[in-house]
């Protein structure tokens, strides 16, 4: 044992170690990417499947249907009726319309202010009480009056409606219902769910006038299509990447799937063979959005309020028609209204890569951890590596039998100068309060404007900075490691913290910032140091944000426009992460590698 | 002389500068310090500002403030903070200057040089030390301190009355450490842990001409004065409430753990999960262990017992019932007075990386825990547990760098050297 312990002794000390970190930071990122793209194979995923007992979803007959159809298109023509007249007048006809069926209806008034716009109307909602229960619990069924495409959804109106009407007649329910009507799909719903729970920002969102018990589930119907449909689609990602219980999604599928037998699609995967290259597109999507944080239908807001909730959207052409759709809803609201307590069996972290195949967090949660450690390894390393004498290329004088002779003598670590770094990465991390601050409170005019002002300051600011610091401070080398140490390890840190809350948003953030790992000072090589310059801008935070923008035929204003609009009314964090946690980093990682560390200027005081 | 105003009028700036921020915290966020207050990594049942007002409510209403089973904090508090106008300001104004009372004990501590040369140690490398101005500065814009001032916890009357006890006794005032001493216990309990090192500290640095020679008499007087002062705190609470039912819902919480709200500590989980027939027991042994490593460091190194103080504290914010971010920042405050012994610590790098990677981790398991519903209790858990490993590692690395400290001066032909298992 005693000579194994100096055996490692011995290795910890070997010079060779020193050169190893790169190499493992390297290892690190290369596992992790081919981890994620291992993911959609059989033997990593698994097949979903029911956690939760109480809910037997496609165990009850479905009764919807019939004369409902009749009710339906009557309701139908009400909505057509209603087209283009104003939020209130809507909200006025829909009312009465939903008083004459004998539920209690409440009005709550929004007004959200975002990049100089103005975001307002009138929600409008209905509860039905539960005959069986004690309005202890709830379901919610939302219809926006335009969903997030801002198409119309007449059939989603009028379904939730004629469903409205169908479940009154039930005395099966043991929880209440309530029936929303949103005048938009992002705003509507987010303040009404605020103002639910009491959370919301009374100078902004109405309080509701009128509450049930606590919600335990949510459907929103995305019926904007017109005609016959062939199977349906399911949004799931909630604002910020929180994902509704996979227990809710399974009973839609298995009810939509198995019971109507109709076809079910999950992230636009329109046709989904089953086969490897759609398994990971299906995935890789899913992390995109969750990445991204948006909310991408009235069901997003509901699930920060941990209320799982998903959005339906019937899609393709076949032979199913609205009654079939409203058959949906039914069967997923009798298997809501089964449960015993809140959903939470099953996972809330998961990857779908298919509507029946997934991975839970203890498989892939490695390869983001894997991507986040990268930097924690480089930092350690540069650590150790600053605290040794410069210029000596073998740090370690053994003696010449280390086991036999005792002690060897230990080559003093160097004082480390601290001040400076320190200094160099706390006023990066507080710039960032620039562009955050900018990017949330230019009005939408002055978006683009702004960007493109920034976007030139940006590339610049890297190259002032370090001629700051040469001019005034004149780092050393053991100066730029330890800013690069430290840079490197507070943004392990954050996205090792955000990678539990956001998988997939720390995945992508790791990765566009592993390239910092492997910056360094090239005071020798002019070449190299423009090579490193040119691909550090190449991968900055707005660069980034041009590049996606142009890849999705977006204009830079409409993406900035939404990111303020999500951050001021949805509360999505991801603009905090770009400028306060990427920007910084990059920033620091810019002038590490702009820097021209004075040679010999460690002072050699040993301790 | 000219220099002495120089300091003079930087520290000034520097309790202005931390004031400022402060009050600019308090001000310009003003939902930040209700935040804050609500965090339980800051907020522990014994020290929360929600729960003091809850007392307070209560104590204005003529209605015992223990009667609710919240409030669990001294009764003294009550009078206080009652007596303080009903505008938020003036208590701002009074967790500010209690914070800048403890930076000037600190640096009072730091100037007097206790921590290189005590009466029967003088180590070697003491000339390379930080000046009181900087340890002070440490302390006030450490960013555990500023969160417990805006969170408001209470914790930080302990804080101020157990710096101030260590400072008078280090400038030779034995009577006046005993009396700040037996504030801080009557405040929190455990600092009465305190005293054995705390007497010797005072016994090592009297005054000459006010020296009391035989320790034993030394040590019975400062006992007596600790004894004397909390009958009279005591006795003036009852006068107060009426009742000496204040005894078990302060001191008996904490002696009992009967609220089991999370913490960063060690103690919930374990007695959460704890059957009922072994609960007195283990809370013996959780006490037993907590004390017991104030007769082995106090023995172990009696020729620092300024050493001892430090390490105590560090201990005592990992072990004790219910601790909170500022225990750590309390001891993470007297750490910079060993400056001299930093080059021998071996683990600064991976301490001060598991404090910073729990600090953000901690609030987003608890988040995870508490607001997603996607984690469970297990996932603080055990961020605390990994916090409780960084202090620990702090903890056994200053004890290592001191020890080697002392021990270079013994034998003097072994620094350099590495230690090495046999």
């Amino acid at each position: 044992m005693p000579r194994l312990l100096s055996g490692a002794l011995r290795l910890r000390r070997d010079p060779r170690m020193l050169k190893l970190p790169p190499y493992l930071s390297l290892l690190c990122i290369l596992v992790g990417v081919v981890w994620l793209f291992l993911l959609p194979l059989d033997e990593y995923s698994r097949r979903t499947y029911i956690s939760e007992n109480a809910l037997l979803p496609g165990q009850v007959h479905t009764y919807f249907g019939g004369s409902d159809q009749n009710v339906f298109r009557a309701y139908k023509h009400e909505v057509n009726s209603l087209v283009g007249k104003s939020n209130v007048e809507i909200n006025d006809k829909l009312e009465s319309i939903v008083k004459g069926l004998g539920l209690k209806a409440g009005r709550q008034n929004f007004t959200y202010r975002s990049a100089g716009r103005v975001y307002s109307g009138e929600n409008l909602y209905a509860i039905l009480q539960a005959p069986r229960g004690d309005a202890t619990e709830a379901i919610v069924l939302v219809a926006a009056w335009e969903n997030a495409k801002e198409e119309l959804n007449r059939n989603g109106v009028a379904l939730v409606l004629t469903l409205a009407r169908y479940f009154k007649r039930w005395s099966l329910w043991s929880k209440d219902i309530i029936f929303l009507v949103t005048p938009d799909s992002i705003a509507g719903p987010q303040a009404w769910v605020d103002a639910y729970h009491d959370a919301h920002d009374s100078a902004r969102v109405d309080s509701l006038p009128l509450k049930s018990g606590a919600l335990q589930g949510a459907i929103a119907i995305d019926y904007a299509k017109e005609g016959r449909f062939e199977s349906v689609h399911i949004v799931y990602d909630g604002v910020n990447g929180q994902l509704p219980n996979l227990d809710l999604i399974n009973s839609v599928v298995s009810i939509a799937g198995g019971q109507m037998g109709m076809g079910v699609a999950i992230q636009e995967m329109w046709g989904h063979n089953d086969q490897y290259p759609d398994r990971l597109r299906t995935m890789l999507r899913g992390m995109l959005k969750q990445g991204l944080g948006l909310a991408s239908g009235p069901h997003s807001s509901f699930i920060p309020y941990h209320v799982d909730a998903v959005t339906l959207q019937p899609f393709g052409d076949g032979w199913q028609d609205e009654m079939a759709m409203g058959r949906v809803v039914e069967g997923t609201f009798r298997s809501l209204n089964n449960l015993l307590e809140h959903l939470h069996q099953s996972f809330f972290f998961y990857l779908l890569m298919q509507r029946e195949r997934f991975v839970s967090i203890g498989t892939y949660l490695p390869s983001a951890m894997l991507v986040a450690a990268n930097f924690t390894i480089m930092a350690i390393a540069l650590w150790v590596k600053s605290g040794q004498p410069e210029g000596e290329a073998e740090p370690v004088k053994m003696e010449a039998d280390g086991i036999g002779s005792g002690e060897t003598t230990r080559a003093p670590a160097v004082e480390r100068d601290l001040f400076l770094p320190l200094g160099v990465v706390t006023i990066c991390q507080f710039l960032a309060v620039i562009p955050f601050y900018l990017f949330n409170h230019a009005p939408d005019s002055m978006l683009t404007p702004a960007f493109t002002i920034f976007a030139v300051i940006n590339t610049a600011l890297p190259h002032s900075l370090s001629h700051l610091l040469t001019t005034y401070y004149t780092p050393s080398a053991q100066q730029y490691q330890l800013i690069k140490s430290f840079s490197l390890l507070l943004l392990g840190m954050f996205l090792s913290s955000l990678a539990t809350l956001n998988f997939s948003l720390a995945f992508l953030v790791g990765l566009l910032t592993s390239p910092l790992t492997f910056m360094r000072p090239w005071p020798q090589s002019p070449a190299m140091r423009t090579a490193c310059t040119v691909l550090l801008n190449a991968v900055s935070p707005t660069a980034v944000l041009v590049a996606a923008a142009f890849a999705w035929h977006l204009d830079i204003n409409t993406v900035l426009r939404e990111a303020a609009f999500a951050w001021d009314v949805c509360g999505m964090y991801t603009p905090v992460v770009v400028w306060c946690v990427w920007w910084p980093a990059w920033l620091a990682g810019s002038v590490t590698v702009l820097g021209r560390p004075e040679v010999g200027k460690t002072k050699q005081k040993t301790t | 002389m000219d220099g002495g105003k120089v300091t003079l009028g930087r520290t000034a700036g520097l309790y202005l500068g931390a004031a400022v921020l402060r009050l600019a915290l308090f001000t310009l966020f003003p939902g930040l310090a209700d935040l804050l207050t609500g965090r339980v990594e800051i907020s522990t049942p014994v020290t929360s500002f929600k729960r003091l007002q809850e007392g307070l409510f209560l104590y204005d209403h003529n209605v015992s403030p223990y009667d609710g089973g919240v409030y669990h904090q001294a009764p003294l508090f009550l009078p206080l903070f009652s007596l303080l106008p009903s505008l938020p300001i003036f208590t701002y104004l009074l967790y500010i200057a209690v914070d800048i009372l403890s930076a000037g004990a600190l640096l009072k501590i730091a100037d007097s040089g206790e921590a290189g040369s005590s009466a029967l140690f003088t180590s070697p490398r003491r000339e390379k030390r930080w000046s009181g101005f900087v340890i002070a500065a440490v302390f006030l814009f450490n960013p555990f301190t500023i969160a417990t001032c805006i969170g408001r916890s209470t914790s930080v009357f302990t804080t101020c009355a157990i710096l101030h006890a260590i400072s008078r006794a280090v400038a030779g005032a034995p009577f006046s450490a005993m009396v700040a001493l037996s504030f801080a216990a009557y405040l929190s309990m455990y600092p009465l842990l305190l005293l054995p090192p705390l007497l010797l500290l005072c016994y090592d640095r009297q005054l000459p001409e006010r020296a009391i020679k035989p320790g034993m008499r030394s040590a019975a007087t400062n006992i007596l004065v600790v004894v004397g002062v909390l009958a009279a705190l005591f006795q003036m609470s009852y006068l107060m409430t009426g009742s000496w039912e204040f005894l078990p819902s302060t001191y008996g919480v904490q002696l009992t753990l009967s609220d089991l709200t999370p913490n960063i500590g060690l103690w919930w989980y374990f007695f959460i999960e704890m059957f009922d027939s072994f609960r007195s027991f283990f809370l013996a042994v959780f006490w037993l262990h907590l004390s017991c490593y104030v007769g082995g460091l106090t023995i172990r190194l009696r020729r620092q017992p300024l050493v001892v103080l430090t390490l105590l504290l560090g201990i005592f914010s990992i072990f004790k019932p219910y601790p909170s971010i500022s225990d750590a920042s309390l001891f993470l405050a007297m750490v910079p007075l060993y400056r001299h012994v930093f080059p021998l610590m071996r683990y600064t790098f991976v301490i001060a990386a598991v404090i910073m990677y729990t600090t953000f981790l901690g609030p987003a398991f608890y988040h995870l825990w508490i607001y997603a519903g996607s984690g469970n209790a297990n996932f603080f858990y055990a961020i605390t547990l990994v916090w409780g490993l960084g202090q620990s590692l702090l903890v056994c690395d200053l004890t290592f760098a001191v020890l080697r400290d002392e021990w270079e001066v013994e034998r003097p032909e072994m620094a350099g050297k590495d230690i090495r298992q046999i």
